[in-house]
């Protein structure tokens, strides 16, 4: 009978090998429901006393997303929990520039298609030349094209420490520049955000503001602002970005970080502004806390 | 103004809500009218002089699987009912959507996962969801028993998935309901609701 079912075989042996695979190597990309993750690295060596990249890499089902730090009206933001050699530490994620998703009316942001969620890693200085490390992630996502579905995955990296410098790996040296190009940048202008009833109403202005046309705006932070696409508009040489106050709001914080998208030729790109957010109801003479 | 009056002023302006209005905590909420699984018509006014828990559902969402794969829901439903507490269970999940349930779909539902609600609703047309902005699967809502809104929001304070947050979570609508029967004010009376998005028809 088995030999009519090579699948039951192939199952088998795939599943006799899972078991005597050694717990160092993994297979390295874990193909989930709807999405397939992956733990990578830019160089295909660690420096001492250098701070390099290594990441997630989400590739995910057309129609599927996964979530950006703030995930919207549902969806939960994708966790990277690392367990590190000693004196290895990691950043937190560097969450690239998101995309809004219309869910039947509710507003979800995230990523489609293949992202990488990059992550900095600081190598301390004494760690050995010619030692290698084990870099271990549990990564959890939500996946959701209307529907959602939780994943989980075990990752590993074992990666040489070398004297410098380390060679970028060819395998994903697009990943890592495109990953720069869908960061958000830091911006000169001056931003100040108003509360006036249950309207948020944000000022931006200075140098290299970009055209209304195609702009997108989004708070990292949850519960502030509702998550419909805010009115975006010029008010002479200010950029206005205008949204409903979250029904879920609570205490004013004093600010708040702001990533505006554009469109371009690469794709997407973006800025990042750190608001300070001078609330109204609050009384207009009190003064900044 | 005498207190006569005021109280009819506060009357009309319940009876002035208008039809789409958000809901909002310490108000009226919205009344409605939808068909239970067992082909009954439910209305929240029926329900004047009892509490009512409102909990948005979909089988499918793995939020609510957490929830009632757990039994944290089922408990929550029978802690509810033995304080007299009216649990209603709504589906706004549109035909053809993940999780929309037809009338012996929801009976077969709510036998399989041992359901304890008072009634499961249909509201394949979004009609109950929209007027209480429902957004989530769960979506929570506790009216006290003179039908003012006294809480929406999530089921609980840790939004993940897992199993395992369910005992580190504070458990917002037990809460609610435990400080409503000692004639407490409510302590957290909105918190952001976590789940997936409500399958509503376009």
């Amino acid at each position: 009978m088995m030999d009519k079912n090579p699948e039951f075989v192939l199952r088998t042996l795939a599943l006799a090998m899972m078991i005597a695979a050694p717990l160092a190597v993994q297979a390295k990309s874990h193909e989930a429901d709807h999405v397939t993750v992956e733990l990578i690295s830019e160089h295909t060596a660690l420096v001492p006393g250098q701070s390099m990249q290594i990441g997630l890499l989400l590739r995910h089902e057309p129609h599927w997303h996964t979530y950006w730090i703030n995930p919207g009206d549902s969806g939960l933001p994708t966790t990277l929990d690392f367990t590190l050699p000693q004196g290895f530490k990691t950043q937190d994620i560097a969450w690239p520039l998101p995309k809004r998703f219309d869910v039947g009316g509710l507003y979800n942001f995230g990523y489609e298609g293949e992202t990488l969620l990059p992550v900095a890693i600081e190598v301390p200085a004494d760690a050995r030349p010619g030692t290698s490390v084990q870099i271990a992630v549990v990564a959890k996502w939500l996946v959701c094209r209307e529907e959602c579905i939780p994943g989980k995955a075990s990752l590993a990296l074992d990666l040489p420490i070398v004297a410098a410098p380390a060679k970028p790996d060819q395998r994903w040296t697009a990943q890592f520049a495109r990953a720069r190009l869908e960061q958000p940048q830091a911006t000169a202008w001056k931003s100040e955000a108003h509360i006036a009833g249950d309207r948020i109403t944000i000022a931006l202005s200075g140098p290299g503001l970009p055209d209304t046309k195609g702009l997108d705006a989004f708070v990292e932070e949850r519960k502030l602002v509702d998550n419909k696409p805010p009115q975006i508009r010029r008010d002479g040489d200010a950029l206005v970005v205008e949204a409903a106050k979250s029904e879920y709001f609570g205490t004013s914080p004093a600010t708040f970080d702001l990533v505006v998208t554009a469109p371009s030729a690469a794709g997407i790109r973006g800025w990042r502004v750190r608001v300070p957010l001078l609330d109204g109801s609050a009384g207009a003479s009190a003064p900044a806390r | 103004m005498k207190p006569r009056l005021m109280m009819l002023a506060a009357a009309l302006t319940l009876l002035a809500a208008p039809a789409f209005a958000k809901p909002v905590v310490g108000q009226a909420a919205p009344d409605f009218s939808v068909t239970d699984a067992s082909g009954k018509t439910q209305s929240l006014s029926a329900y004047k002089g009892k509490t009512v828990v409102l909990e948005w559902n979909n089988p499918e969402c793995p939020f609510v699987r957490k929830h009632y794969g757990a039994g944290n829901m089922q408990k929550q439903q029978v802690e509810a009912a033995s304080e007299g507490v009216v649990w209603l269970t709504v589906n706004s999940g549109a035909a053809g959507k993940q999780g929309h349930l037809d009338a012996s779909e929801a009976k077969a539902y709510v036998a399989k996962v041992g359901g304890k609600e008072s009634a499961y609703l249909l509201d394949a047309d979004g009609k109950v969801g929209h007027a209480y902005d429902a957004k989530t699967t769960p979506h929570m809502y506790v009216i006290d028993k003179d039908g003012t809104l006294r809480y929406m929001g999530g089921i609980d304070s840790i939004a993940s998935t897992d199993v395992d947050d369910i005992p580190k979570a504070t458990q917002y609508v037990r809460q609610a309901l435990s400080e409503l029967a000692s004639g407490k004010t409510v302590s957290v009376t909105t918190s952001e609701p976590y789940g997936c998005s409500v399958k509503y028809g376009s």
